[in-house]
């Protein structure tokens, strides 16, 4: 079968996801292609989960003006895509005359970006917003929030999904060529995909994507951000994330704490440039600085919290020695016609990711007449959460259907239907960690030792699967060799 | 919700609550129930098909399942109401305990609620090991499940972290299913399992063990293709320069147990930072009164034999606790210092004679463990040798305590 | 000549000291028990050990039931005695006790099942039903 459609999508991250919903509200028949074998592999899914106000971002670029966007509209995202976001505020906090001088240029460039209800804030005002967090004064933006960056992503596609859009896993681009009005994609395993139009949202490598169309004046220099994640328990001692007074050279935001929306604690990120562009190690220097900076910022957080570290890594425009951040690059060539390209999706993207992909939208209007889709369907219904329900509704819950009466992830309180759904996801992603990401299962404190085998189990039934077929994340990474007997 | 009146309501049916459950209905308690979230009774021991347990208390080495089968038969046999797949979401200080079946949502209301849910693998995060994180890296106990439980097997060449029992029973049974176990590594510089692990499951198998290293590093994108060992200091700190690499599918990380007390801390019951179980008192009651604790989910232990003693005894103060009968208040503190690990219980009445259980926290032979109150010695035993991997129980009489004052247990 | 062995009969796990000249055995020394002795002796003479492993049960609401020797094994047969016991398949149900292989070897031991296994029930493909509608 030809695989010809209307448009194609290289990367399903947080944008290629947000665009491939935003097109479905037209009349396209979309691809998308992933190399990983599921959303939130890479940069959308490793990242501190912030819904950021849009005061770090240069007044005039895009950063700042989709960062607002999308930090305002976010409510309305998250209620079509049912996903759990909450606005907890944030502080970034100063000790020094210096750091308040440059508390006050964030919080007039916040002002001019449009962001709301920011306000320089005493220590005793501190100590009311979260007792726990020192600083003799802060930034406090009320706007910014956190989100759980796989379930948004995850929503993301499932919506397009719904609406027609078509996703393909475990597809590497290699080669693009334009033949007759139309581009030839061709993946790794050989497979070929036309389309007329092309959207490169490859995150980090984006860079090499551009290339294959003849864009070469772009580089993309991977900066890794290592976190730890703290055990439920930490939550007790944050109320709102918590971020040092940002360095301009690191390029990052510092190392901070963020509460996650699921009630724990992340540490980091760190910022180190790499050769490689999917080197997701943990580095032991970085582990012992995380560990030493995060208890003194929270002098409460003892060893025992620590429950995992990952890494990240940001797709950045920046060298190094520049520092700091470039602008995002969502660019048109009139040369290379019906191609989109989408450079240097770094923070605040996962914010920024609607408004990005409206305005994509927007440049292809440019070129061509879209017909509206009138059975686009914006709601997308998440996965029901069993353990926030009360009593009485987790008791219906189980009568109308008793798999809610099995706990698998004892943990996270996670029943055998919310695993179920998980492993009968609509994208169709069959990985173990597909499951975790969907459910928080395996995330908590015993991280897999109860109910990783029996999550392995389920999924060797429900999707009728061999031992050694079942992957635990990425291509190749086979979980098991076979049976014993 | 209909609330379901209990004398006793007991959290686990491993080996603690199936022998605790068993002592409640000798001592005329008959309106209890077990919560069980597996589909059998038996707890971890169904999955440990390696012999050697029941030695103390059977006089003969039976198998993990065996062993466990003894008292599952008997609690049948007694009629012990037993609900299976329940998991306990829910539990009060006022002893309001909450559990999901497919049933549906059971709420009981327990005169006496026995914590027995046992304990959880420490992992990587716990130990911070950096590195990808690719498949292939499992807690031992994960991987004993997979291989004697769910017929799977997990890898053909294997690394071991940490010798400890479950590690070492790893590294011989992987041995047997035909992997190749390149090497047991020990961050410690003594094994933290029991000797005789040491001899039958490496010694036997030319199994090597490395004291005083550590893993380092993890690599692979996909699956695990090489772990780092290094060599490392008095402190523990990697030394650099000494690094080797192993080539290896399979990392095995057997670095402890933490007692699980989700429900407990639930409930307000207080935790001992060394034991990372409850404070008990010389019945095994924590300090919400009614809410009593044995077995592993109270301080882990290195036979199964001395978890069902465990359970009994529990029961035996439970039990008079349900019939109203009034017990000795524990208000002298069972202290140490940093030649024990941990102690059990926390506090004693002086009243009667109290078994303590203790884990000393370095080896040495010759060595004598000593309870003190004040300056004065009140008890003294020798031991040939002083391992932290064998739990000690020492017998202390009435007779023998001196005063209310605390008393302090030590390695002399 | 001195032997040391660790004794693998209970945890205990006594440190043990023989002497030994030629083929016999003088003195053995720092067993806490009888058993530490004879230890040693068979040790000496012909080491032993008994294994525990698995065997695929078919139609059993778990895959595998677990096994083990009735009585010690020379210690250089464990895998040939592991191979016969790879061969076996038991139908469920299976009980605690029940010997899948009489005297495994002609070694004087039988392999004999140590958990009951009973036959599996059609609850998975209900389950399946309830996910589907």
């Amino acid at each position: 079968m030809k695989q010809q459609y209307d448009v194609i999508i290289i990367g399903s991250g947080v944008v290629g996801s947000a665009i491939a919903r935003e097109l479905t509200r037209y009349e396209f028949k979309i691809g998308v292609l992933e190399k990983e074998l599921d959303v939130v592999c890479e940069t959308s899914g490793r990242n501190s989960g912030v819904i950021h106000a849009g005061f770090n971002n240069k007044p005039g670029s895009l950063m700042a003006k989709f960062c607002v966007e999308g930090c305002l509209g976010f409510d309305k995202v998250a209620k079509e895509l049912d996903i759990p976001f909450k606005r907890i505020g944030k502080l970034v906090t100063g000790f020094t005359d210096e750091d308040m001088e440059i508390l006050k240029k964030l919080k007039e460039q916040g002002d001019k970006n449009g962001v709301p209800g920011l306000r320089i804030i005493s220590e005793e005002e501190i100590k009311k917003i979260d007792p726990n967090v020192a600083g003799k004064v802060a930034l406090y933006s009320p706007m910014t929030g956190i989100v759980n960056p796989f379930i948004y992503t995850i929503a993301l596609a499932e919506n397009a999904y719904q609406n027609g859009a078509v996703f393909f896993f475990g597809r590497e681009v290699v080669a693009i060529q334009r033949k007759e009005e139309c581009y030839e994609v061709t993946t790794k395993n050989n497979e070929k995909y036309y389309a007329k139009w092309l959207i490169n949202s490859a995150g980090l490598n984006s860079d090499q994507i551009a290339r294959m169309v003849g864009i070469t004046d772009y580089t993309i220099y991977p900066c890794r951000g290592e976190y730890f994640i703290l055990d439920q328990k930490a939550s007790a001692y944050l109320k709102v994330p918590a971020y040092p007074v940002p360095n301009k050279k690191e390029g990052g935001l510092g190392v901070h704490l963020t509460p996650t929306i699921d009630g724990n604690v992340l540490i980091g990120p760190s910022a180190e440039y790499l050769d490689e562009k999917d080197n997701y190690a943990a580095t032991k220097e970085v582990m012992d600085k995380l560990v030493a900076e995060g208890t003194k910022i929270l002098p409460q957080i003892k060893r025992e919290h620590f429950i995992r570290n990952f890494s990240g890594i940001r797709p950045k425009l920046v060298e190094k020695e520049t520092g700091g951040y470039a602008d995002f690059v969502i660019e048109q060539r009139e040369e290379i016609p019906n191609m989109i390209n989408l450079i240097g999706i770094e923070s605040p993207g996962l914010t920024s990711a609607v408004p990005i992909a409206r305005y994509v939208v927007e440049k292809m209007k440019q070129k061509e007449e879209l017909k509206e889709n009138q059975n686009f369907n914006p709601i997308r219904k998440g996965i029901l959460n069993f353990t926030e329900q009360t009593d009485e509704r987790k008791a219906e819950l189980i009568k109308e259907n008793p798999n809610y009466g099995e706990i698998i992830c004892r943990c996270e309180s996670i029943t055998k239907q919310e695993i179920l759904e998980a492993i009968h996801n609509p994208l169709g992603v069959e990985t173990v960690t597909g499951v975790k990401n969907r459910t928080r299962a395996m995330m908590g404190r015993c991280q897999g030792g109860y109910c990783q085998t029996r999550i392995a189990e389920l999924i060797i039934q429900e999707k009728q699967k061999k031992v050694e077929e079942v992957i635990y994340s990425r291509q190749q990474g086979k979980m098991f060799v076979g049976g014993v007997r | 919700m209909n609330i379901i009146k209990k004398d006793a309501v007991i959290l686990g049916g491993g080996p603690a609550g199936l022998a605790a459950a068993l002592k409640l209905k000798e001592k005329g308690i008959d309106n209890i129930i077990i919560l069980e979230r597996e589909k059998k009774t038996g707890g971890i021991l169904r999955q440990c098909i390696h012999d050697g347990f029941g030695i103390v208390r059977f006089k003969e080495a039976l198998s993990g399942p065996e062993y466990a089968d003894r008292f599952v038969q008997e609690v049948q046999r007694q009629n012990i109401e037993v609900q299976t797949e329940a998991t306990v979401i829910g539990l009060t200080n006022d002893k309001i305990v909450t559990a999901a079946t497919k049933e549906g949502l059971k709420k009981y209301q327990a005169k006496v609620v026995i914590l027995t849910m046992g304990c959880r693998e420490r992992t990587r995060g716990a130990i911070s090991i950096p590195g990808t994180r690719p498949a292939g890296v499992y807690t031992a106990g994960v991987a004993q499940s997979y291989i004697n439980l769910k017929n799977i097997m997990i890898g053909k060449k294997v690394v071991i972290l940490g010798s400890g029992d479950i590690g070492l029973i790893m590294a011989r049974r992987l041995t047997l299913e035909g992997a190749e176990v390149l090497a047991v590594i020990e961050k410690q510089p003594y094994p933290s399992g029991l000797p005789r692990n040491i001899e039958q499951c490496l010694n036997d198998y030319n199994i090597p063990l490395y004291l005083s290293h550590t893993v380092t590093n993890i690599q692979g994108k996909e699956r695990l293709e090489s772990v780092t060992v290094s060599k490392v200091d008095e402190k523990g700190q990697a030394i650099e320069g000494t690094e080797k690499e192993y080539n290896c599918d399979t990392l095995i990380l057997s670095v402890g147990l933490i007692p699980e007390n989700e429900l407990s801390l639930q409930a307000g019951v207080e935790l001992h930072p060394r034991t990372k179980g409850p404070i008990v008192d010389e019945n095994l009651q924590t300090n919400v009164e009614g809410i009593y604790a044995a077995g592993n989910v109270l301080h882990v232990h290195d036979l199964v034999d001395f978890v069902s003693i465990e359970g009994e005894k529990l029961a035996e103060s439970a039990a008079k606790y349900i019939k109203g009968e009034k017990g000795y208040e524990s208000i002298i503190p069972v202290t140490t210092d940093h030649t024990i690990n941990n102690v059990v219980p926390q506090k004693i009445s002086g009243e009667q004679d109290v078994e303590i259980s203790l884990r000393v926290s370095k080896p040495s032979k010759d060595g004598q463990i000593i309870m003190q109150q004040g300056n004065k010695v009140i008890m003294m035993k020798k031991f040939k040798k002083l391992n932290p991997a064998e739990m000690i129980h020492i017998k202390l009489k009435k007779e023998e305590i001196q005063s209310k004052e605390e008393i302090k247990v030590v390695v002399g | 000549m001195k032997r040391e062995f660790t004794c693998i009969v209970c945890p205990n796990s006594c440190e043990l000291v023989a002497e030994i000249e030629g083929k016999e055995i003088k003195s053995i020394e720092g067993a806490l028990c009888k058993r530490g002795d004879e230890y040693v002796v068979q040790e000496i003479k012909d080491p032993k050990r008994t294994i525990a492993t698995s065997v695929k049960v078919i139609d059993g609401e778990i895959p595998l039931a677990s096994v083990r020797t009735t009585k010690p094994i020379p210690k250089d047969k464990i895998f040939e005695v592991m191979e016969e016991i790879k061969k076996v398949k038991v139908q469920a149900p299976v009980q605690i006790n029940q010997v899948i292989i009489e005297n495994v070897l002609n070694l004087g031991s039988d392999i004999i099942i140590t958990k009951s296994v009973g036959i599996q029930k059609c609850i998975e493909r209900v389950n399946k039903e309830v996910v589907a509608s």
